[in-house]
């Protein structure tokens, strides 16, 4: 045992020491503070207001259509700021609260679930993953009272009282889009393509253009509407350099057809406030769960989070093999080829000096993983204020006692099955290329579970998912991803024990090609000559 | 008493290749044992089943006492044939791990550590990385981590093999000093200098079968003596006696020197009386006894040169 310790308590600090390590550790928190901040940032800065020249040749006052749903989609955004900024200044308040009323936070999703359903609106989406905007402002009010100029100035007044007095002043955020007129020397009544012509070079960012406060902006898209352009034989002449971002010419077109489908009903006289009514109508379910507990059948949103759970999991595991697999060739084959491991094999026994490397360097895997883990939730509660406690919540919510001894269990089968098909691999080749060959058939098994993850989530219990639940390799990966789907008990201790089995044969035989292969030099053995191995006493 | 090291009929089979056939031999306790033998003796083969890293095909082998290495691997120290550290830790940090590898405790296995390397004169490297280390340096370290925890057998496979002339005196120094303490050491070498200087016994395999087993001195009366001489009159007189075998120039080089080689049990002194009787005045006159390197050449010499051939 002291033996197993001390191998297994050097091989953590000199893993721990290397630099590799400690890359690992940061690398990962710099990542996902990343993959928050950038696109976030790109959202905020990168995408600029979108200025558009709106050339409206019907009679119809079309262009007036585009601009009301230009300024709904403006003061949409201004809602979202105006949502998040409140939530931010009033955190404090809202934690308080929380703590006075001990509010579940997986409760609170429920009932707003329910709350929602009898709304009936049908646009209305909720973001569990956003804590501070679970439903977006700009979704439940009304278009007409955002497009009224008097009751959105009323509306935003109203909200901006409610943020306490210590609150930083809310600034506009930059808007989405914004009309900019013809440039001087250029009126309507020049044709389609003199306009086309002149604004060429506008469009390709050649020169700028005045604004309507005479600013000089960039003009990112000339918008000319045909007469009769609801008719569909005409069409939109839509003009700009950037064919990635189509929200623009999306908006336009969106609030044209509207516009005809509006027109369309009035002339065959069909009230079109009946037709959104009838459009509205929703059909709604109630899930059901037949393994649940009596009186609690119905499936909420946590069931549905609980989905996600397993894919966490297996991607931990994933990546946590990943990660050990690295150390446990490295330093197998840095021992071998320095000749180390002899003074090893005259001190301790083979299955001493194995099971010291693989917990050792486990320790590590794990040292990293906790790190991970921790910096991941640092960020988290800096993103979503000291004191929310909604995640943790969530997640003890969704994942009950029974399912995280599953993951815990599989977890250990699977990290400990590969660890030691490394730890044997590594004995037997010198160099680490040699072990590289080895490593890309090992890849390739591993593999397998990660492409089976979205379709096993829709048939969890079906003749794929079991067939490959009995397969060790993939047990662990593919039990976690169905543990939430309560698979019967004979499969999950089936399974369980026969991955056990599996660690303990690939231990066993690990440890034979291990004694043998740590001695050899030269050429790594053919696999007639592994077996053999396995069979000889020495 | 128990003997460190008793070999019976030990043989180890590769295959069809014999590595090891029916050694047997036995390593009093207290002594300094060299296990001599040509290139693919089968020297390593024996270490490694001594210390039980293989298993012999057939034979028995008893070590401290143990039919098994491991049960008494905190009283064996071991040096293998090919040394390597671990490059990343430190000169002392290595010695305190093989240490306490061996059950000492962590606070005696540093300090230990800390006092070897002082006195084999490596304490201002105890803390640089063994990637830092010259082959000798790093050599002697492994050698110390080999013996830290004090034990009573030490078995060095090849200790003198890439070390200047000066480093080999000190690993005659440590082999010394552990034969001081009354242990037992094994050491395997194919120079024979070292052997002659520091062993008491040796035992010398060639191609898997043991030649020699026995103490130095029962080794070089093996071979017959030798006269080296000068002088003048009629020396060759001296090279017809019936006890002298051949005669030839001397192998030293010196001029004019002859070198007679005696028959086994041939006493120098009838030579001596033989040359004052006849007038010859003899300028030198040596008895030389054979080295150790022409009682190995002697002894596997052929089969040596056929191995190498073949």
């Amino acid at each position: 045992m002291m033996q197993i310790y001390r191998v297994a308590i050097r091989e953590y600090i000199e893993n721990v020491k290397t630099k590799g390590f400690w890359i690992g550790i940061f690398v990962f928190p710099v990542l996902v503070w990343m993959m928050i901040e950038i696109p976030k940032f790109l959202e905020e800065r990168g995408i600029p207001t979108r200025h558009v020249v709106i050339v409206d040749r019907s009679d119809e006052d079309l262009g007036e259509i585009v601009r009301e749903r230009i300024t709904l989609l403006n003061r949409k955004k201004i809602l979202v700021e105006l949502q998040t900024h409140l939530a931010k200044s009033t955190q404090k308040q809202r934690d308080e609260m929380m703590e006075e009323q001990k509010i579940d936070a997986a409760e609170l999703l429920d009932k707003l679930e329910e709350g929602l359903a009898q709304l009936d609106n049908a646009e209305v989406e909720i973001n569990p993953f956003s804590p501070d905007q679970l439903v977006k402002m700009g979704d439940l009010i009304p278009e007409e009272v955002i497009l009224n100029d008097s009751q959105w100035n009323f509306l935003k007044t109203s909200v901006l009282k409610q943020l306490p007095e210590d609150a930083p002043e809310f600034e506009n955020p930059v808007a989405r889009f914004a009309e900019v007129p013809l440039p001087e020397g250029l009126t309507t009544a020049n044709s389609d393509s003199e306009i086309e012509a002149q604004l060429k070079a506008h469009l390709r960012g050649e020169q700028s253009l005045a604004s309507s406060s005479g600013e000089m902006v960039d003009l990112f898209a000339l918008v000319i509407i045909p007469p009769n352009a609801l008719e569909p034989k005409n069409k939109i002449r839509f003009w700009s350099s950037n064919l990635a971002d189509t929200d623009l010419l999306d908006t336009v077109l969106s609030a044209l057809s509207s516009e005809a489908r509006e027109r369309e009903y009035q002339r065959r006289g069909i009230e079109s406030s009946v037709v959104s009514e009838i459009a509205s109508m929703r059909v709604r379910s109630n899930n059901f769960d037949p393994n649940k507990g009596v009186g609690d059948e119905k499936v909420g949103i946590r069931d549905k989070i609980r989905q996600y759970a397993p894919i966490g999991f297996v991607y931990m595991l994933w990546v946590a093999i990943f990660s050990i697999a690295q150390m446990l060739l490295n330093n197998t084959i840095e021992e071998k080829s320095n000749r180390i491991i002899e003074v090893l094999l005259s001190s301790v026994t083979t299955n001493e000096l194995l099971l010291g490397k693989v917990l050792g360097v486990a320790a590590v895997g794990m040292t990293m993983q906790l790190a991970w883990i921790g910096s991941l939730i640092g960020i988290l509660k800096l993103k979503a204020g000291p004191a929310a406690t909604w995640i943790p919540d969530l997640i003890a919510a969704v994942v009950t006692p029974e399912l995280l001894f599953g993951f815990v269990i599989y977890f250990l089968g699977g990290y400990l099955f590969y660890a030691f098909l490394f730890a044997g691999i590594g004995s037997i080749c010198n160099t680490i290329k040699e072990a590289q060959n080895f490593m890309s058939p090992l890849m390739l098994l591993m593999m397998v579970p990660l492409g089976t993850m979205t379709f096993i989530p829709s048939e969890p219990n079906g003749a794929i998912a079991t067939t490959l639940s009995w397969i060790p390799p993939w047990t662990p990966f593919i039990m976690m991803n169905r543990m939430a789907a309560n698979p019967p008990a004979f499969e999950i201790y089936g399974t369980g024990i026969l991955l056990f089995v599996s660690v303990l044969v690939v231990f066993w035989a690990s440890s034979r090609i291990f004694r043998i292969g740590v001695l050899r030099t030269g050429q790594p053995p053919k696999l007639m000559e592994l077996i053999g191995w396995m069979k000889s006493s020495n | 008493m128990t003997t460190p090291v008793e070999f019976t009929n030990v043989s180890k089979l590769y295959g069809d290749f014999k590595a090891v056939s029916d050694v047997s031999f036995s390593v009093p306790e207290g002594t300094v044992c060299g296990f001599l033998g040509p290139n693919g003796a089968g020297k390593t083969t024996c270490i490694r089943m001594m210390l039980d890293i293989l298993k012999p095909t057939s034979g028995s082998i008893s070590i401290l006492g143990a039919a098994n290495a491991l049960d008494v691997r905190s009283r064996i120290g071991y040096l293998p044939e090919e040394k390597g550290l671990y490059k990343k830790m430190t000169a002392a940090a290595v010695i305190a791990y093989f240490a306490m590898l061996k059950g000492v405790p962590s606070k005696p296995a540093r300090s230990k550590a800390h006092e070897l390397l002082e006195r084999y004169g490596l304490g201002s490297f105890q803390n640089h990385k063994c990637e830092a280390l010259s082959k000798g340096m790093g050599q002697k370290v492994q050698v110390l981590a080999s013996i830290a925890h004090d034990p009573d057998l030490v078995i060095l496979d090849e200790p003198f093999s890439g070390l200047d002339p000066v480093n080999q005196g000190v690993m005659e120094e440590v082999i010394r000093d552990i034969r001081e303490r009354g242990k037992t050491v094994l050491f395997s070498t194919h120079v024979m200098a070292h052997a002659e200087r520091i062993c008491e016994r040796i035992v010398i395999i060639s191609a898997g079968s043991l030649v020699f087993n026995g103490s130095v001195e029962e080794a070089k009366s093996l071979l017959p003596r030798r006269i080296r001489f000068r002088g003048t009159g009629d020396t060759e007189l001296l090279s017809r006696l019936p006890e002298v075998t051949d005669s030839g120039p001397s192998s030293d080089g010196r001029e004019g020197v002859i070198e007679l080689r005696l028959d086994e049990g041939a006493d120098p002194q009838h030579l001596l009386k033989t040359a004052f009787e006849k007038g010859i005045g003899l300028e030198i006159f040596e008895v030389v006894d054979p080295n150790l390197h022409e009682v190995f050449v002697h002894l596997v010499g052929e089969e040596a040169r056929e191995a190498a051939f073949r």
